[in-house]
């Protein structure tokens, strides 16, 4: 890429321009017939407007000097800037008559001007009271006037600083955690603030005003060069605009392009983008070290958090002896364990998953496919991970069509973010509605590649279509399940567009939606998808006029639908029939398969899955049912940290549960106790009773936010009904599960009661808060 | 000068649209709106259930004429918005002293 246009020389130009022209006025101002002698003499009297030069040196080197702050003060005036000036003395009562001396001429002139007068005492008052005053007196400089009082001041002021560096820097740290939030981020808004967003001109100031307190070291050179190009950038905008306007709005974007000598508006939004990532990623660096002297050395504990990962002082790092290079998922699993912890992943992890991770196999393996989602189920959280490992160039590797969508700025009045982070955002945004869909890791993997034909010439919702189903089967999805994504990413704008531009009172309407959406999973997906893609793109593209219209026409487009019935209770297979056969208390581990056979009883379920989550096994997926009066129960588990545990032990255990003489929720009480409670929020469990499922059972459909011991306490919670389970499909998708259960009273018979199935709900949510 | 107002059903805003710029109008204000008027918000029946919804979403479509045009508007708008269902909407004008148009300062039928 070509260089931009320098305007450091212009800057440091003007800013001599202005001091030399501030030193005039500071002359004329102070070159009075009274002075230090004159003390206590009333203004007014003899002859103000005689100009003194001889008395102007002597007063000027007595006690009053002019002291410029803000971007004069670091000399990087841009043409738009205010004069930040501060009127330093040490208690002349003719002061008044300087200053006005001085902001006269400056206002007529037209200059923007914030300006103050203070004695020392003053000053370092206002310092102590203020941040944005103490920032800017520690980068004071002295302009005119009395050099030995503004550095007094300055040292006064720094010393306070360095003294008070730990409640300083906290207040700091929370500015700059609210200008973010207020801001946005320079790297991700389409039309960016410079100063304020995240990665702006003032992140670099909070670096320097934290290096001034010799808490850490100064920005290093690149970041020096990224805000040197933000200057330049800002400088081109103020002259383009001949307002001092800190905000890159899209209507000015190609004239500063072209001021710039760069080749146009995109051009020039990928640089701002690549500064504003410079300088976000450093100044996080800055303030992990701030929250170091914040908050004392972290806690030298390490906590298991997935296989191979573990939390290490308030970071994510990989576990000891853990070798990246066989393990091509760990960097998966990693990234959805920091999100579901909200927790960052530490910079040494980034760089050793980002420089030794081999390839993942194509297609993904399953677990791979559980970790991306997982990830992306963790909302908020997702979004600073994704980032992380991005920026190490991890996530082209993973998805090499995501390279044409990184950075991409949208010409598009109601896009607020560049085409990547919107799909990260809609998909942190869609894991508050994976409660509203029966496929949660569809919902989330379509959040993620909606917008991914943004990358080619065409309607990007046909081009998407295309490389969803290619990234799909990538991924290693099921053809069936490729096929839902590439039909959710090629109607994604289908309802809301439908919603507001056609008849929903014309059944014709109804039924081209119904027709092109083909189901109501499908459809639950899409509106799903439209509102958090809505509150994705910006203020202007979702509001509750458009979500009551797509509201109405999901209505009226499930009314015509059928829904597929939940998946049939599982039969058994011949084989495990052949096991039934022989009766019970057999139990096989093979692998990450686990089979019970025994004699089948209320709980025998749930009190076999709490045996696994005791022994700290993952259940994925259970399939449950009985030939007579054996159960077979298959279950396929990962171990949630660590070696899987020794198939004799659990083996034993369970058969020791089974004979009743384990109290496992004693065990499972106090493994629970020693899990961190996850801090990341997730959407609320959603209990269904589906009517006409089965004749013979009733069909309780449970989906959760995945965690240990998830199908124990479903299950107690069932036994605590009465009820018991005769079949069970359980399935985790990435971290939430879908549970479905067929379950039946004492005397074998569905639940009728109204207020029977109302209690059940109520006890199976009240085991899952 | 006339301010007409138009409160159409939303999918009919493309042929209003198109209706106006036939008519020769330059301009228009369009925004997003909700309401109710003589049915009180009922929709018809639909597939056996009827919805009730308080307030219906509309769209609200606002331009400026002059005096001699505004006949022809008002029956261009009420011709493309016609569906001949309830909920077809309401159009009115009313008369516009002023109007200045904000970057050169114009004045009167010059500014619309």
């Amino acid at each position: 890429m070509s260089r931009a246009r320098s305007y450091a020389a212009a800057r440091k130009e003007r800013a001599a321009d202005i001091d030399r022209w501030l030193t005039d006025l500071f002359r004329a101002a102070t070159a009075q017939p009274y002075g230090r002698e004159g003390r206590g003499v009333a203004p007014g009297r003899g002859t103000p407007d005689r100009f003194d030069e001889r008395g102007a040196a002597t007063h000027a080197g007595g006690g009053v000097a002019l002291v410029a702050v803000g971007s004069l003060g670091r000399g990087e005036l841009a043409p738009g800037s205010d004069l930040d000036l501060v009127l330093l003395h040490d208690g002349r009562d003719d002061i008044a008559r300087i200053a006005d001396r001085i902001w006269y001429p400056i206002w007529d002139s037209g200059v923007g001007l914030d300006h103050s007068v203070r004695t020392p005492d003053e000053a370092a008052k206002v310092a102590r009271e203020d941040l944005k005053a103490v920032l800017g007196l520690i980068q004071a400089r002295h302009i005119a006037g009395d050099a030995e009082l503004t550095r007094a001041v300055r040292e006064v002021v720094l010393a306070e600083w360095r003294a008070e560096a730990r409640h300083r820097l906290a207040e700091l740290r929370e500015a700059a955690d609210k200008r973010a939030e207020s801001s946005g981020e320079l790297a991700f808004l389409l039309e960016p603030d410079l100063m304020d967003s995240r990665g702006g001109l003032r992140d670099v100031q909070a670096m320097q005003a934290v290096a001034a307190a010799w808490v850490a070291s100064a920005p290093g050179p690149r970041v020096r060069e990224a805000y040197e190009l933000l200057l330049d950038i800002r400088h081109a905008l103020h002259l383009v605009t001949a307002r001092g306007t800190d905000r890159l709005v899209l209507q000015e974007q190609d004239a500063v392009a072209a001021a710039l000598g760069l080749l146009d508006a995109e051009a020039l939004m990928r640089r701002v983008a690549e500064a504003g990532r410079t300088i976000a990623h450093a100044v996080d660096g800055t303030w992990r070290t701030v929250d170091r002297l914040l908050h004392g050395p972290a806690p030298r504990g390490r906590r298991p958090l997935a296989d191979g990962v573990v939390e290490h002082g308030g970071e994510v790092v990989l576990a000891r002896g853990v070798n990246p290079r066989n393990d091509p998922v760990l960097v998966l699993r990693a990234a959805a364990a920091a999100a579901e912890a909200g927790l960052p992943l530490s910079p040494a992890a980034v760089a050793t998953l980002a420089a030794q991770s081999p390839p993942m196999p194509v297609p993904w393996p399953a677990e791979a496919r559980d970790a991306l989602v997982a990830l992306l189920g963790a909302g908020r959280a997702a979004v600073q991970v994704w980032e992380e490992l991005d920026q190490a160039g991890v996530i082209v590797r993973l998805i090499p069509d995501w390279e044409r969508v990184r950075h991409r700025p949208q010409r598009n009045p109601v896009h607020r973010y560049t085409v990547d982070r919107h799909l990260i955002e809609t998909a942190a945004g869609a894991a508050s509605f994976t409660r509203e869909v029966s496929r949660p890791d569809l919902l989330l993997l379509a959040a993620l590649l909606h917008d991914i034909g943004k990358g080619w010439p065409g309607d990007h919702s046909a081009t998407g279509e295309i490389v969803a189903r290619d990234i799909g089967a990538r991924m290693g999805l099921p053809p069936a399940d490729v096929e839902v994504l590439a039909t959710v990413v090629r109607h994604h704008l289908l309802l809301p567009e439908t919603a507001t531009r056609r008849d929903l009172d014309d059944p014709v309407t109804i039924k081209r939606v119904a027709d092109a959406v083909g189901s109501r999973e499908v459809l639950e997906l899409l509106a799903a998808l439209a509102v958090a893609d809505g509150h994705a793109t910006g203020p202007a593209a979702w509001n509750s006029w458009k979500a009551g219209l797509v509201a109405d026409l999901v209505r009226r487009v499930r009314s015509v639908l059928s829904g597929t019935p939940p998946p049939p209770a599982p039969t058994l297979s011949p084989e495990q029939a052949a096991l039934a056969r022989h009766g019970g208390g057999a139990v096989r581990v093979v692998g990450g398969q686990v089979t019970v056979v025994a004699p089948d009883r209320p709980g025998l379920l749930w009190r076999a899955a709490g045996v696994l989550a005791a022994h700290r096994l993952v259940v994925r997926s259970a399939s449950a049912a009985s030939a007579g009066s054996t159960a077979v129960i298959e279950f396929s588990v990962v171990p949630e940290y660590g070696s899987p545990p020794d198939p004799a032990t659990l083996e034993a255990d369970l058969r020791l549960v089974l004979a009743g003489r384990l109290d496992i929720e004693q065990r499972l009480a106090r493994r629970t106790r020693s899990l961190r409670p996850p801090r990341v929020p997730v959407a609320p469990p959603r209990v269904t009773i589906v009517d006409d499922a089965s004749s013979t059972a009733t069909v309780v459909e449970v989906r959760a936010h995945d965690r240990p011991g998830l199908l124990w306490r479903i299950g107690r919670a069932f036994g605590e009904c009465g009820l018991d389970v005769r079949a069970a499909r359980v399935e985790t998708l990435g971290a939430e599960a879908v549970d479905v259960f067929y379950v039946v009273d004492r005397a074998g018979r569905p639940l009728v009661d109204e207020a029977q199935r109302a209690q059940v709900r109520e006890r199976v949510l009240a085991a899952l808060r | 000068m006339r301010l007409i107002t138009a409160i159409i059903k939303p999918f009919k805003l493309d042929d209003v649209k198109a209706a106006l710029e036939q008519a020769g109008v330059k301009g228009m204000t369009v925004s997003e709106a909700s309401g109710y008027g003589r049915q009180r918000g009922h929709t018809e029946v639909y597939r056996g259930a009827e919805y009730q919804v308080d307030l219906v979403p509309k769209v609200r479509v606002e331009v400026l004429v002059e005096e001699d045009d505004h006949e022809d508007v008002l029956d261009a708008i009420v011709k493309a918005a016609h569906t001949g269902k309830i909920g077809d909407g309401k159009v009115w004008s009313v008369p516009v002293d002023t109007v200045i148009r904000v970057r050169t300062g114009e004045r009167g039928p010059e500014a619309l």
